[in-house]
């Protein structure tokens, strides 16, 4: 479970998460909705410890944010962005498993890992090869492999399939959908209505740093009676810019 | 090493060495630029050397036969060369000198008159000039027996020339002039090799990290930033070492190929590389922090190399200023003194002196900076304006 209390972060005298408070329930999939440059990535680097909140706090698969955030780190995994960020000069596995050793795994319990995440995102050809003259789609699978070897509760994706072409964006669909069947929470940053609308339970729309709305897709589409989510979502940023 | 940094550590050490440009730049050039240079050396002066060893190419102007005419054509360091036109032979470099005897030679040298030679030559010509020096020091000795001859017949012995003897000895254990040139390139070299050794490994770990967006899932693994830090922080020393490592093993390549390179009896005493060593792992420890610093502040690969390469020109200064530093009258001010402290400490080693109040001093600032810049290399490691600054 994720709990978010009042967070907010200020760089000098740019406010770029504004006191924003959510939950997200065990198993489900949240959506940030916003536009770029509305904070959705400085709220998930908040949560994910790279970054430490002006004020407020979270917590996260029962860990206090500001005062755990070792352990904080131990529940969680992250994606982001399209680009993998890999490194080049390692093989497949090296990569996977210097991710694994870092979250604290036996060298043992990575190579179980490993061969099992292999077969579910069928990269056993190319496993033992350096990522570098990978094709995009390869190189995605090792990222979303790296991103869950240590088994986390919780997984934060932001924006992962910006950049990314259709079989990309497919693989890591397909992913998103099983870590959610496997009982993962997720938090799911996005700019793209169709990807939130496709995966997620529950949806909070940021806008220039502040909370705008958190609600379930449903409750959303019942309170606006509308059934597309691109206008409830511009209808409501357009009254905030208005 | 606590767990995390070990991992770090061998990862990096792996990922940077399977890298063909820090391969190139820091293990591939330092054992090839001082052979190189040994080399071309090697080549311009075995040219100088074999021209000195063969007998002078002159042309001789001269009106009727004479005393050293007949001198020099008798000497076996001198080659006359007949030519029609002298100035074009000296153009082409065909005669290196000509010798114009002035008339009634042996005339005026029997009447005690002193007769005219000259010579000419081409002064913008190393091998006219060099040739110009042989053949003055030939008609010296030629001067010199006329000297001798008119004493004589004077009655008086030609040791009147010679008030005092002159011997003089060298009192170095070892080597003379090359452990002269030994003792002004070998500081430079390691001091400079040991401090910015690191530079490539240091971009790609703090720079590289960056711009291939691996930073951020490492920052949320459970190691903490200070373990990452330390990993990286090892490799780029490691890296420093190798590449002053591989500075030395091109400089005895260098000296293997030419000897007068360095002179061929420039030796190191096991204590002497044991005090080198010492010093520049400081220097390597020292600057691979604020090169990881720096890196780390930049947004990208690019910014970072353009940052860095400043710190080289930087080292350059302190190392050109003491290249004529006598090893044996270091300034006792230079042990306080960054960079210039390793270089004189380097410098006293190679002509034996092993004084330990210096070593503890330059030891001692350099545990300083050592412990400054690892200071605020954390400070930087763990600001976030600095590491998400892109």
């Amino acid at each position: 479970m994720i709990e978010v209390n009042s967070l907010s972060k200020h760089f000098k005298d740019v406010v770029a998460v504004d006191n924003i408070s959510f939950k997200v329930e065990e198993g489900k999939v949240f959506g940030l909705l916003g536009e770029n440059g509305a904070g959705k990535t400085t709220t998930l680097r908040m949560l994910a410890t790279m970054l430490k909140p002006t004020t407020g706090t979270a917590n996260i698969g029962g860990y206090d944010l500001i005062q755990e955030p070792a352990d904080v780190r131990g529940e969680i995994g992250i994606l982001f962005g399209g680009e993998t960020g890999l490194y080049d000069r390692l093989s497949a596995r090296e990569n996977i498993e210097y991710f694994g050793l870092l979250n604290g795994m036996t060298k043992e319990d990575i190579n179980i890992q490993i061969e099992k995440l292999s077969h579910s995102l069928e990269m056993k050809d190319y496993v033992e090869r350096r990522v570098g003259k990978f094709s995009k789609g390869m190189k995605q699978k090792v990222a979303l492999a790296r991103s869950i070897v240590h088994n986390p509760s919780i997984m934060f994706f932001d924006e992962p399939t910006s950049g990314l072409d259709v079989t990309a964006v497919r693989i890591v669909h397909k992913f998103i959908k099983e870590l959610k069947s496997e009982g993962k929470t997720i938090i799911f940053s996005s700019h793209s209505m169709n990807e939130v609308e496709k995966l997620c339970d529950e949806v909070g729309i940021i806008h220039k740093g502040k909370m705008i709305e958190v609600s379930t897709l449903e409750g959303l589409k019942e309170k606006f009676k509308e059934e597309n989510l691109e206008e409830i979502f511009i209808s409501l940023v357009g009254e905030k810019n208005e | 090493m606590n767990k995390f940094t070990k991992i770090v550590f061998k990862k990096e050490m792996m990922d940077t060495f399977r890298d063909k440009k820090t391969i190139f730049s820091s293990i591939i050039i330092p054992i090839i630029i001082f052979p190189l240079i040994a080399f071309v050396i090697g080549l311009g002066s075995s040219d100088m050397v074999k021209e000195s060893k063969e007998p002078v190419q002159i042309a001789l102007l001269s009106e009727e036969n004479n005393e050293l005419e007949m001198f020099l054509k008798s000497n076996n360091n001198v080659n006359i060369i007949k030519t029609k036109d002298y100035r074009k032979s000296l153009d082409k470099l065909d005669v290196k000198v000509v010798v114009k005897i002035g008339e009634d030679f042996d005339e005026k040298i029997k009447n005690g008159e002193k007769p005219e030679i000259s010579l000419i030559y081409d002064d913008t010509s190393q091998k006219s000039e060099m040739a110009k020096s042989r053949i003055e020091q030939i008609i010296l000795s030629y001067t010199n027996h006329i000297v001798v001859r008119r004493l004589e017949n004077e009655g008086i012995n030609p040791q009147i020339l010679e008030p005092v003897d002159i011997k003089s000895s060298s009192v170095s254990k070892e080597g003379g002039t090359g452990l002269l040139l030994f003792s002004m390139l070998l500081p430079f070299m390691l001091t400079v090799w040991s401090a910015v050794g690191g530079i490539p490994a240091a971009t790609d770990l703090g720079a590289g990290e960056k711009e291939r967006q691996t930073l951020e899932p490492l920052l949320t693994t459970k190691a903490n930033r200070m373990s990452i830090l330390m990993g990286k922080y090892f490799t780029v020393v490691l890296a420093g070492i190798i590449a002053t490592i591989a500075s030395l093993i091109g400089f005895l390549i260098a000296t293997k190929i030419n000897p007068e390179f360095l002179g061929e009896s420039a030796t190191l005493s096991i204590k002497s590389i044991v005090i080198i060593t010492l010093v520049c792992l400081e220097m390597a420890l020292a600057f691979s922090s604020i090169e990881l610093a720096i890196s780390f502040y930049a947004r990208n690969f690019k910014e970072a190399q353009t940052y860095l390469s400043p710190v080289s020109i930087l080292l350059m200064v302190p190392a050109y200023l003491t290249m004529f530093v006598d090893g044996r009258a270091v300034p006792e001010y230079y042990f306080h003194i960054p960079i210039i402290n390793t270089i004189g400490i380097i410098k006293e080693v190679i002509v034996s002196v092993y004084d330990f109040k210096h070593i503890l001093i330059t030891t001692g600032w350099n545990l300083v900076y050592i412990a400054l810049f690892l200071i605020v290399t954390v400070k930087m490691f763990e600001k976030e304006t600095v590491i998400f600054r892109n």
